[in-house]
């Protein structure tokens, strides 16, 4: 029997809906889930989209596609967020899916001016994993846990049998308070600040996977720091990670009903990452960072923001400018172009 | 940018004048650094068929799929995965559990001798088939060549010259395009935006001069006679055919399969492949894109119902090489 007719027999699922009054099902649609929809594209944001619209639930707390959920207690901000965490090489040049982990959670929190509080951390494993590349996972982990003083404070084990997941898969999830959310209206002259260099998680990661030899190393850190620097000087701010520069300043742009005007000469880049990505075939906004945020500033306050953040990377700089409008438009050496929301996945070229 | 104001500076003399790229590579340099925005309006870029994912035929897809649903395990380029096919593509296929994996680099697949290759390229990724089938792994060829499609293009429309494909040129060498009897001036390009510029301001010229001459501007990689350990590798295990062109049709002599029958896949698993059933999709436009006819957006199916993320045709898969995915990426304007 071939793979296609054992599929096509079991395309009747039951209606299991506990109270009837679940959305219909269409039984009709044989959609499958594919892998281009979990890599941060337009087909992703669909997905999350249709599963949101599922989830009607009247809630106080407010999350408008942003990092984390945000609820007032008080006369304080509370913050909520979550992520799954699956990346080969699980080891790749300057990390591992621990640091990336902790990183990504904690990131998501700050970049919405909160103080995290604590982290959970739950781990499901292939049976046959390595205990000691556990053991070094849960390091990497604690090391960042120690460097930023925030906790992991509860947590879950499970394995899975042998094939049922590739190696291991991480969950974290972060709560901070604050005492504002990083959400001001932007407007015409407000200037887009890039804290580093774009790019270098993905094409080490990427030259990882290709065997190439580079000196890249990811750029996977905590942004506890940089971002409690500039976040009162500062409008908004979203960590880049999946989907790259592009996907963050399309959706910042988007949330906000503004056009980017991007100089692409001003877009920091490592000579590295620039020549990774051009032997790929890759665009080298399309691809990941751990530890890089986009933020937007007032005219008058960009100097002061960019000194502090050269601090931490001295390629942060401004690329850009607000205008009215729609869209991100780049600016290039010759003319201008769209960048669009990357869609599909992100794959080589062939020559 | 002095090449830019010499393009304004000769182009105002010339009339209509159009330029084929024949590499899907040039293709996204000029999408990408908006290089069309700078160009008088009477110097046309087409763009051509050097994009390997797009002249793959359907029916070559269709096979992989059906090969790979049967248990075959399949290896294969990543842009390959996400062309459809008649009822599906390989994505889909592997979503239902077939085993196909995606390489970059051939080593990946040494690991894996047990694994069918479906090879697409053109001359450039040629060798590292031609090296795989040295090694007796089993291959599906698709590969194809690039001199006997521009001949084709040649003869059926009007081109003033040609942007010759950069690393085509790196493998078969500046030498051989002399040979080939193509009536217009040719210039082999490289793949930074200086350099292109600074190529179709040469093509200008010998356009303008009526010099019908080949002008190699990418020598720091291409050499005369190209790679000759890659040219004897190709001729030691592979052989021309007469390859199907999606868009175009059977070229004579246009592709390469392996010259060990017991390594080609089109062979070996020849009964499994009776069964395979090819129909086009008659509303993509794929066919007349390559062959630079028509422009991404003349297809009413562009950017509508045919997106990178739901191609329906070839050329909306590879957003390095496909001239739909290239110009869905930059070439949109922001009301669309």
């Amino acid at each position: 029997m071939s793979l296609l007719d054992k599929n096509n027999n079991d395309k009747n699922a039951d209606n299991n809906c506990p109270t009837g009054t679940c959305p219909p099902i269409k039984e009709s649609d044989e959609h499958i889930i594919k892998l281009s929809e979990g890599s941060g594209g337009k087909e992703m944001h669909r997905l999350i989209s249709e599963i949101r619209k599922r989830l009607d639930v009247k809630t106080e707390w407010t999350n408008s596609d942003d990092d984390s959920a945000v609820t007032k207690i008080g006369d304080k901000y509370f913050f909520f967020t979550t992520d799954s965490y699956i990346v080969t090489p699980i080891f790749f040049p300057g990390g591992d899916i621990g640091k990336i982990s902790f990183c990504g959670t904690v990131n998501d929190l700050v970049v919405q001016g909160a103080k995290p509080l604590g982290i959970s951390l739950s781990i499901v494993l292939e049976e046959g994993f390595k205990k000691n590349d556990l053991f070094k996972i849960i390091d990497s982990i604690n090391e960042m846990s120690k460097m930023t003083n925030i906790p992991i404070v509860t947590g879950d084990t499970k394995v899975m049998e042998n094939k049922s997941v590739d190696g291991i898969i991480i969950n974290t999830s972060g709560i901070g308070i604050g005492d504002f959310v990083l959400d001001k209206k932007l407007e015409e002259t407000d200037v887009i600040i890039v804290s580093g260099g774009i790019g270098e998680h993905g094409a080490a990661l990427l030259a990882k996977r290709f065997e190439i030899e580079t000196e890249l190393i990811t750029d996977s850190k905590p942004l506890v720091d940089e971002l409690h620097s500039v976040n009162t000087l500062i409008k908004q701010a979203k960590d880049i990670t999946r989907g790259g520069l592009a996907s963050v300043l399309n959706e910042i742009a988007s949330k906000n009903e503004v056009q980017f005007h991007i100089i692409e000469e001003n877009v920091p880049l490592l000579q590295e990452v620039r020549a990774l990505t051009n032997v790929l075939g890759i665009d080298a906004y399309n691809i990941a960072c751990e530890g890089r945020f986009v933020c937007i500033s007032s005219k008058q306050n960009a100097a002061t923001v960019l000194s502090k953040l050269k601090k931490f990377n001295a390629l942060s700089a401004v690329i850009g400018e607000v205008k009215n409008g729609k869209g991100v438009i780049v600016q290039t050496r010759f003319g201008t172009k769209v960048l669009s929301t990357p869609s599909g996945s992100i794959v080589p070229r062939i020559c | 940018m002095e090449y830019v104001d010499k393009i304004r500076e000769i182009a105002k003399d010339m009339g209509e004048v159009r330029i084929m790229e024949v590499c899907g590579g040039h293709t996204n340099t000029i999408m990408k650094y908006g290089i069309r925005d700078i160009l008088p309006s009477n110097i046309k870029l087409i763009s051509g068929p050097g994009c390997p994912v797009c002249v793959t035929s359907q029916y070559d897809i269709d096979c992989m799929i059906e090969l790979a649903l049967n248990g075959v395990k399949v290896s294969t380029y990543g842009d390959m995965i996400n062309v459809p096919g008649t009822k599906m593509s390989l994505r889909d296929a592997q979503a239902k559990g077939a085993d196909i994996k995606t390489i970059y680099s051939i080593d990946q697949i040494l690991k894996e001798p047990d694994r069918v290759f479906f090879a697409v390229g053109f001359e450039t990724t040629t060798p590292m088939t031609a090296k795989l089938l040295n090694h007796n792994i089993k291959v599906f060829s698709a590969h194809k060549l690039i001199p006997p499609a521009m001949r084709v293009l040649i003869s059926e429309m009007h081109i003033d010259g040609f942007i010759d494909p950069g690393h085509v040129s790196t493998i078969i060498g500046s030498d051989i395009w002399n040979e080939l009897n193509i009536p217009v001036p040719q210039v082999i390009a490289g793949f930074k935006p200086e350099s292109l510029v600074k190529s179709i301001y040469v093509l200008l010229e010998l356009i303008k001069n009526k010099e019908v001459k080949i002008i190699n501007e990418y020598p720091e990689v291409v050499l005369p006679q190209g790679n000759m350990i890659a040219r004897k590798l190709i001729d030691k295990n592979m052989k021309s055919y007469d390859a199907d062109w999606r868009g175009i049709g059977i070229i004579k002599d246009s592709g390469l399969i392996p010259r060990n029958p017991e390594l080609d896949a089109r062979i070996i698993y020849k009964d499994m492949l009776k069964k395979v059933v090819t129909k086009e999709n008659i509303e993509c436009r794929c066919g007349e894109i390559v062959r630079g006819l028509l422009e991404p957006k003349q297809c009413k199916l562009f950017g509508k119902k045919c997106t990178p993320d739901n191609p329906l045709g070839a050329c909306m898969v590879s957003e390095s090489e496909g001239a739909c995915a290239i110009a869905y990426k930059y070439g949109r304007s922001l009301s669309e």
